[in-house]
Formats: C-alpha cells, sequence, structure tokens
C-alpha cells in the first residue's frame, strides 16, 4: 500500500478581520494518527473546515495526493477522498441510520443495493446494527456520533478529519471510541486526524500532534516531543498534564 | 428490488385510486365521473409536485407554469387541421401541417415542459429559501407572461378551443397510477435518497460529496414532466381554455392540497388530494344549496376558496408535516414487522 498525504502550506483564514489560521502548515499521511490539539478557539474547526473547503483561505495551497485542492469546492474535496465529521453532529435527521451511511457509498458511484450491503457492514463492524432501521433524528448522543463517522467511512475516504469525535461520551463509550480509530489506519488504508480537549485520550490514540494557539502553529512532532515544548506546556497543556501522563 | 414497505405503499395507493375509480363508475353519475377525473389530473400535478419539493426541501411555485406548456403543446399539435386557421389565425407555417394523436401529443407536452425545465433551471438550483422560492415565483410569471403574449401559438389571452377531447376517467386513473409508480421510485432513487439528504443537511450533503444543484435539477426536470402531462391530459379533457388556467389560482390548489396532504410523502400527495377534493366538492354544493334555497340575501361566492385558505393555515399551524405525517403508508405501525428481540444495543 503507497503512502499519500493531505497538506496544507503556509494557510491563512481570516474572518471579517479576526485572524483565525496564520501560516499554518500541517501534513497527514495515510497510516498514521494525527492529534489537532490547542484551546478553545486556537483555530482547529477552522482548519478542518479549511482543509474541506468549507471556508476559504486567504492564502497558501492545499493538496491531496500531489493533487492541489485549494479552490475546490467541498463536494469536489469530498469526492478527493477527504471525509470529515462535525463538532455539532450533522445527521439527515429524517432518514434512517442506514440511509445516512448509505448516502456516502451511493455518491461513490454504489447502487442502492449495493450501498445498503456497505452500508450495514459498517453498522455491524461498528456496532450499530441494531439502530440501522431508526430515524437518526432519534438517536442518543454517542450513537449520533458514531453513525456519523459510519457515513464518513462509508466513502471509502483517504483521510477522515474527526472534529472532536469523544465530545458528550462518557469513559466506556470514549475506550470503545479509541479501540476502534486505533484500528482504523491499517485496517482501511487511510490517514485519520483527531480533534480533541482530552489529553488521556489523544496521548492514547495519536503517534503524533499538532498544537495550535491562536490560529499558529506551536509544537508539532511525535507525542513525547510535543508535550514537553515549553511553549506547548504553556499555552495549553499545564504542567499537570505533562505530570498526569507521566504518572 | 424496492423493499416491502415501498410496496406496500404503493399497493395502498393505488388501491385508493382504484377506490375512486369504483366509486365513480358505480354512482353513475356524470358529474362524480368528472371530479373523480380532475381529482386524478390534480393528483398526477400534485405528485410532480411532490417529486421535486417533498425530496428536495424547496418550495416551488412554478409548477402550473409547465402544466401549462404541456396544455398548449398537445393542444396545438392535437388540434384538427382544419380548424388551424380559425383557432389560430397567425400560426407558423411548419407547425401548420403537424397534427399528432393526443396520447403523442400528451407525452410531447411532458417532453417540452421537462426540456425547457432542463433549460431554464439550472442556475436556481443553486439557490435555498427565500431566493429559491421567489425565484420560481418570477418563473411562473414569465411563463405566464409568454402564454398571454406569444399569439401565434397560444391564442394570447383569448380561450384556445377544439382541443379533441380524448380524457376519460381511464386514461387519468391510469396515468395517476404511474405518477405514483414514479413519484415512489424517485424517492427511492440514488438521486431521490440523496436530494432527501440534502434537505435535511445541505452542509453534509455536501460534506458526503453530493453535487446538489445537480440533484435538485434532476428532481425539477422530473418534477416538470409530470406537470406537463397533467396539463395535457387537463387540457384533453376541458377543450378550450385560456392562460389563465395556469396562474394563481391553479397554484394554490395544488400548493394547497400537497401541504395539507404533506409534502414530505408520496402518500401525503395522494391523501391532500383526495381530502382536498372531498372537502371542495362537499363546499361547493353546500354553496350551490345556499345559494338555490336563498338561505342569505344575496349569493354566496368563494366559500371553497376560504375554507382552503383556512384549511392550509391551520394544517400549517397544528400538523405543519401534513394529515399524513411523515412516514409512507407501508412504513406506519400497521404494517410494521415485530421488531426482531435483539442483544446488541446496550
Ligand atoms: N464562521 C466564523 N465567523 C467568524 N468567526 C469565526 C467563525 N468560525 C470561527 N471563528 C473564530 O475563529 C476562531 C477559531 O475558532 P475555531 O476554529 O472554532 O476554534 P477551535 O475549534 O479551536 O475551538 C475563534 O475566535 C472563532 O470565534
Ligand atoms: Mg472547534
Amino acid at each position: 500500500m503507497t503512502t499519500a498525504s493531505l497538506t496544507a502550506a503556509d494557510l491563512s483564514v481570516e474572518f471579517s478581520g479576526l485572524r483565525a489560521l496564520d501560516r499554518v502548515s500541517i501534513t497527514l499521511n495515510t497510516g498514521e494518527i494525527l492529534g489537532l490539539i490547542g484551546p478553545n478557539g486556537s483555530g482547529k474547526t477552522t482548519l478542518v473546515n479549511a482543509l474541506t473547503g468549507h471556508v476559504r483561505a486567504l492564502e497558501g495551497t492545499i493538496t491531496c495526493a500531489g493533487e492541489t485542492i485549494t479552490h475546490l469546492k467541498p463536494f469536489q474535496i469530498a469526492r478527493k477522498g477527504v471525509a470529515r465529521s462535525f463538532q455539532i453532529v450533522r445527521l439527515f435527521r429524517n432518514l434512517t441510520v442506514l440511509e445516512n451511511v448509505e448516502t456516502a457509498a451511493i455518491v461513490r458511484g454504489a447502487s442502492r443495493p449495493a450501498a445498503r450491503r456497505r452500508g450495514l457492514a459498517l453498522l455491524e463492524d461498528l456496532g450499530l446494527a441494531a439502530l440501522a432501521e431508526e430515524p437518526a433524528g432519534a438517536l442518543s448522543y454517542g450513537d449520533e456520533r458514531r453513525v456519523e463517522i459510519a457515513r464518513a467511512l462509508a466513502a471509502e475516504p483517504r483521510f477522515l478529519l474527526l472534529d472532536e469525535p469523544a465530545a458528550g461520551m462518557n469513559e466506556a463509550e470514549g475506550h470503545a471510541l479509541v479501540a476502534m480509530l486505533s484500528a482504523l489506519p491499517a485496517a482501511r488504508n487511510l490517514g485519520l486526524l483527531v480533534i480533541d480537549h482530552h489529553m488521556p485520550l489523544i496521548m492514547r490514540l495519536c503517534q503524533r500532534l499538532h498544537v495550535l494557539a491562536s490560529g499558529r502553529t506551536i509544537g508539532e512532532g511525535d507525542v513525547e516531543t510535543v508535550r514537553r515544548l515549553p511553549a506547548v506546556i504553556e499555552a495549553y497543556l499545564g504542567v499537570s498534564a505533562v505530570e498526569a501522563a507521566d504518572a | 428490488m424496492p423493499d416491502r414497505r415501498t410496496l406496500i405503499t404503493l399497493a395502498v395507493l393505488v388501491a385508493a385510486v382504484a377506490v375512486s375509480v369504483a366509486v365513480a363508475e358505480l354512482s353513475g353519475v356524470r358529474l362524480i365521473d368528472r371530479v373523480v377525473t380532475v381529482m386524478c389530473i390534480n393528483l398526477i400535478l400534485v405528485l410532480g409536485l411532490q417529486v421535486f419539493m417533498g425530496n428536495s426541501g424547496i418550495l416551488s411555485f412554478a409548477h402550473i407554469g409547465f402544466m401549462g406548456i404541456g396544455a398548449y403543446t398537445t393542444a396545438l399539435f392535437t388540434l384538427p387541421l382544419q380548424m388551424r386557421g380559425m383557432v389560430l389565425p397567425n400560426l407558423y407555417d411548419v407547425l401548420a401541417t403537424v397534427e399528432l394523436s393526443p396520447a403523442l401529443g400528451i407525452a410531447l407536452g411532458g417532453l417540452v415542459a421537462a426540456m425547457v425545465a432542463a433549460a431554464l433551471s439550472f442556475p436556481l438550483m443553486r439557490l435555498s429559501d427565500a431566493a429559491a422560492v421567489i425565484t420560481s415565483f418570477a418563473l411562473l410569471v414569465v411563463l405566464h407572461t409568454i402564454m398571454v403574449h406569444w399569439s401565434e401559438v397560444t391564442n394570447g389571452p383569448r380561450t384556445f378551443f377544439g382541443v379533441p377531447e380524448a380524457t376519460g376517467l381511464y386514461q387519468a386513473a391510469g396515468v395517476a397510477v404511474l405518477a405514483i409508480v414514479g413519484a415512489l421510485a424517485f424517492k427511492e432513487s440514488r438521486t431521490g435518497v440523496l436530494l432527501r439528504a440534502s434537505r435535511d443537511d445541505e452542509v453534509a450533503a455536501h460534506t458526503i460529496g453530493a453535487n446538489v444543484p445537480v440533484l435538485r435539477w434532476r428532481g425539477f426536470v422530473l418534477s416538470a414532466f409530470m406537470a406537463g402531462v397533467g396539463g395535457g391530459l387537463w387540457a384533453h379533457f376541458i377543450t378550450s381554455f385560456s392562460p389563465n388556467a395556469f396562474y394563481l389560482k391553479e397554484t394554490f390548489v395544488i400548493l394547497g392540497m400537497l401541504v395539507i396532504g404533506g409534502g414530505a410523502t408520496v402518500t401525503g400527495a395522494v391523501v391532500g388530494t383526495i381530502a382536498v377534493t372531498i372537502a371542495y366538492e362537499g363546499l361547493r354544493a353546500f354553496e350551490n344549496m345556499l345559494n338555490t334555497e336563498q338561505v342569505f340575501d344575496g349569493t354566496v361566492v368563494g366559500l371553497t376558496e376560504v375554507v382552503l385558505a383556512c384549511a392550509m393555515i391551520g394544517i400549517l399551524v397544528l400538523r405543519p408535516e401534513g394529515l399524513a405525517g411523515s412516514c409512507e403508508i407501508g412504513a406506519t405501525a400497521l404494517f410494521r414487522r415485530r421488531p426482531q428481540p435483539t442483544g446488541e444495543r446496550p
């Protein structure tokens, strides 16, 4: 299996004067899990929005497997193999859970029966098979998030960007999620980017970290290196977090 | 292979049409025969509107304009040759020699409506919400204005008469059944599923890679085709009409039927059409009775319109999803298999 990467080079985004991202460069490779962390309002969601075409970059370039996708629309970027979830879940609420998952397979050219089979297999894998015929608008919070991930996977993406996938889950659900996500890159040959606040979860899950603060990159590299960088400790982790992880 | 629930829905809705036809036949009353025929034609129009509006979630006012295109197209091509000079004195020479059968004329009407929709609508399909509604209304005005002024083929604002009578109860009911099949098939098609997804959440639809304007455009073109066929059937039923038949009053009736029944489902389109037809005819009979019995000093007019308007307001306030709710009849509890116990759910 060949590696490919999704990269942003010197990406800047402004919202009416506010610089939400300031010359950020980031690379996500297939086969790895990259953690994107930083305080609230540091630009993590904005970075995912820019990578998926939902907000326009003021400057910088984005490439997917070598191809420039900077000016493509969200649906075109999706078709290049970049899938995502949202910080606030966005499901098709009047469709069933299975139909939600089917949609992404249909877009990739599957017939309805084929999309149905792929959808059922994914729901089975994620332990959601019992919910297949439920309307997606009637799910619990944790199930909603997992259905959103199942839908993203049905597109067979090369890159999957998850915006706080564990938010609102209890500890047991969080552990199950980590186990499920850890297996994805190898099993599906995709690159996984995960935003989360919860440091223990990020430490267990990720090989590499990228840290943002006020729209700037303040640290990147393997987990051990990054969590000892003074700037990172100061801006985000706090001394206690380093001690907690050492303990 | 459609799933079981869709087949049950189809069976129940076709049965509803069959019962209406049976009532008309058994009654032997000519008026009831005509009412059911018009109901079946309206059903085709309402189903056509449901195809676009129900699945995309976008209100369209342009629908009846496409009905008019279908009606004028078949009228023009089926008008007996010897009458052409009388009805359309300024008709172009090329058109003065072609005469089609009503069945071909109606099919052609559907195709012309679909082609006009395909050509005009793509830019509109990028719009959502208020912008989409107002531009569809503008499109209706444009189509109406063309019908009023293109005298060569429409006889202008004057009545177009002499269309051969060809639509009876069975023709209308048969096409209505096809329209039910078409609307259900579209809803369950790949395009239909994605369009319904975009209705629920347009941003998420983009995120899975759906090209939303293209999906809407397909729905709009099919919708216009059905409106064109409905218009053609109506032209061969009524045999003479003017552009005003395809304007605000008809728009309001067809929209009212869909909204009252419930736009999100094919079931809603059928329920709304039948319910409004019964209410309409009941009120009209009541109005006639009041007037012939001289219950009031003056004559009572407009009762039907006022009641329909009030019903629409009432439904929107009290039950916005319409009489039929948000599920197709085949997916309601009545037909649901008992859920199998599973150990998987925590
Ligand atoms: N659509 C928007 N319009 C204006 N400002 C925005 C918008 N989206 C985000 N921002 C601002 O950009 C900054 C970064 O936000 P965000 O990317 O959501 O941070 P994070 O996900 O790291 O919490 C914040 O100051 C936020 O208020
Ligand atoms: Mg965020």
